[in-house]
C-alpha cells in the first residue's frame, strides 16, 4: 500500500452497520458479507479519498481512549486486504 | 437491526394465471392497482440509503410487468441482490439472459405442482405445465440459479414421487422446496376441494421423509407437510423424554419482521405478504427506517415471542407444550382472527387427536431445511 496515499471506498459496497459499532460490507456483486470490528467501521467510513493512513491514525488515537498497541499494523493490513479485493482503491 | 436487511416486494398485483390455491387474490394484498416505475424506483433509492441488501420481487407474476427490466436495473443501480418468485410461465430466453448479465440475481423460483400437463393445470390453467418447465429449462440454460416450489394439496399428493422424479432426474434441478396450500385468499375459497386433511397429511409427511432418503435431503421445507413432519417428531420424543417436566414454550414461530419486511402492490408497508391486512405506513410518503424503528405493531410482533403458550386455552394440559412454537401469526389471523394466538394449523395434538400418524423418521440421516 502506498503509504501516503489516500484511499476511497468501493461505493458500490453496503456498510450495514447493525449490532453495536459492528457492521457488515456487503458486496451485491458476489452476494458476499463480511463482519468488520469497530475499528475497521472507523476506518471504512474514512476511506474518502481525503484521508490518508496517518490521518486516519490520528483520528482512531484521539477518538479512543484505548489504542491497541498494534493498530497501525492491523488498518494497515485491512487496507490493504480491501485494495486486494477491489474494495477500495485510490483515485486516479 | 436498524433497518431491514430483505424486503418482499409484490411489485404487480397482476397475474396471467388464477391459481385454485393462489394466497394473493381474495386477500387483503390483492389492492386492485399497481404503482408506477417511477414510485418503485423512488422507492428503490430509500432501500439503498437504508442499506438493504437483497429484495425479493412476488406478485402476482413479477415478469407480467412491461417495466420488468427498468426496475431490476433500478435494483441493481441500488446495490442490491434480488430473488424473484414467478409461475415461470412468460420466462423467455431474453429475460434470462438479461437477468443473468446483471449478475445480482439471487433465484428465480418457479412453481411445479404435478409431474404432468393435467394435475399442474388442474390448479394453474391449461398450457402452464409446458410453459413452466420450458422456463426452468430457459433458467438453467443461461445458468440461473432456479429453485423449484412444489405446493402440496389435495390433488397432488399421490403424485409427489413423480414430481421428484422430474425435478430431480429429468430437469437435473439440484432439489426443490415444499409447502401446503394454506387456507388463504383463493384457496381459503377452494378450501374443501385442496386443503389437506389429517389423513392426506399424514400421507404427504410419510413420502417426502421416503423421498429424501432416496434423494438425500434434497427435498426442503419451512413450512408446510414436511416442516412439520421434522418439527412434530422432535416435539413427540422431547415429550417422551422429559414427560410433562416442561417450561411451557412461547409464540416463537414467526421471525420475519426481525430481519425482513414487506410492501404490497399498492405500496402499503405489511408486516409479511401473508399478513398484508396489517397496514404500516406508505412508501414514498412514510419513512420506511421511521416505520421499522418505531411502528408499535412492529413491535408488539417481535415481543411476541416473550407470550407463553400457558397463556391459551387452546393449550390447556398439552404434553407438546415446552417444545411447540405456535407457529406462523398469518395462519393463527385467518382462522382466529388474531395473531398473537397459537395457529391450530401446525397443533401437534389437535393432528393427533384427529387420527394423525407420524412418519418415521431416521434422524441420522435427515435434516430440514
Ligand atoms: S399463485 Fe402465483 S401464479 Fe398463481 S395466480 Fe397467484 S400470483 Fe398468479
Ligand atoms: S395445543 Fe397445539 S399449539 Fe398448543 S402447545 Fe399443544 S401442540 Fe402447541
Amino acid at each position: 500500500m502506498k503509504e501516503t496515499g489516500k484511499p476511497t471506498a468501493n461505493p458500490m459496497l453496503v456498510l450495514r452497520e447493525e449490532f453495536d459499532d459492528w457492521a457488515i460490507l456487503f458486496d451485491p456483486d458476489t452476494g458476499d458479507a463480511h463482519a468488520l470490528n469497530p475499528i475497521s467501521v472507523f476506518v471504512w467510513k474514512r476511506l474518502d479519498g481525503h484521508h490518508s493512513v496517518d490521518d486516519i491514525m490520528s483520528e482512531l488515537v484521539k477518538s479512543c481512549d484505548d489504542v491497541p498497541e498494534n493498530a497501525q499494523t492491523e488498518v494497515i493490513k485491512f487496507i490493504d486486504e480491501l485494495l486486494e479485493q477491489g474494495y477500495a482503491g485510490y483515485e486516479i | 437491526m436498524r433497518t431491514p436487511r430483505q424486503v418482499d416486494i409484490d411489485v404487480t398485483n397482476r397475474c396471467n394465471l388464477r391459481c385454485k390455491f393462489c394466497y394473493h387474490f381474495e386477500s387483503a394484498g390483492d389492492v386492485g392497482r399497481d404503482l408506477s416505475t417511477a414510485e418503485w424506483l423512488q422507492f428503490f433509492e430509500e432501500l439503498n440509503r437504508l442499506h438493504v441488501m437483497s429484495v425479493t420481487l412476488a406478485g402476482g407474476e413479477p415478469f407480467f410487468r412491461s417495466d420488468f427490466k427498468e426496475l431490476i436495473t433500478g435494483l441493481v443501480n441500488n446495490r442490491m441482490r434480488y430473488g424473484i418468485l414467478s409461475n415461470g410461465t412468460l420466462i423467455t430466453e431474453e429475460t434470462a439472459a438479461f437477468l443473468k448479465q446483471t449478475g445480482r440475481c439471487n433465484f428465480v423460483q418457479v412453481s411445479i405442482d404435478g409431474s404432468k400437463p393435467d394435475i399442474h393445470d388442474y390448479i394453474r390453467g391449461s398450457g402452464s405445465f409446458e410453459k413452466a418447465v420450458r422456463g426452468i429449462e430457459i433458467c438453467k440454460k443461461h445458468r440461473l440459479t432456479v429453485d423449484i416450489r412444489v405446493t402440496l394439496h389435495k390433488k397432488n399428493i399421490h403424485d409427489v414421487e413423480n414430481i421428484a422424479e422430474l425435478l430431480i432426474e429429468r430437469l437435473g434441478i439440484h432439489g426443490f422446496s415444499t409447502n401446503a396450500a394454506s387456507y388463504m385468499g383463493l384457496c381459503a375459497i377452494n378450501s374443501d376441494a385442496l386443503s389437506l386433511d389429517t389423513a392426506d397429511r399424514s400421507v404427504v409427511m410419510q413420502k417426502l421423509v421416503d423421498l429424501n432418503k432416496k434423494y438425500d435431503n434434497r427435498i426442503t421445507a419451512t413450512a408446510g407437510p414436511l416442516a412439520d413432519a421434522h418439527m412434530w417428531n422432535r416435539m413427540e420424543k422431547a415429550r417422551r423424554i422429559n414427560g410433562e417436566n416442561t417450561k411451557p414454550g412461547s409464540l416463537t414461530g414467526c421471525g420475519c419482521v426481525i430481519e425482513k419486511i414487506a410492501i404490497r402492490a399498492d405500496g402499503v408497508i405489511v408486516p409479511c405478504n401473508m399478513l398484508s391486512h396489517i397496514e404500516l405506513g406508505r412508501i414514498n410518503q412514510d419513512s420506511l427506517e421511521y416505520v421499522w424503528q418505531h411502528h408499535p405493531m412492529l413491535e408488539k410482533m417481535r415481543t411476541r415471542s416473550g407470550i407463553s403458550l400457558a397463556e391459551f386455552e387452546f393449550c390447556r394440559g398439552c404434553e407438546y407444550i415446552g417444545t411447540c412454537t405456535g407457529n406462523c401469526p398469518a395462519l393463527a389471523y385467518t382462522t382466529f382472527g388474531e395473531i398473537d394466538h397459537p395457529s391450530p394449523d401446525a397443533c401437534l395434538r389437535r393432528f393427533l387427536q384427529d387420527g394423525g400418524v407420524l412418519p418415521v423418521i431416521d434422524e441420522s440421516r435427515q435434516t430440514m431445511e
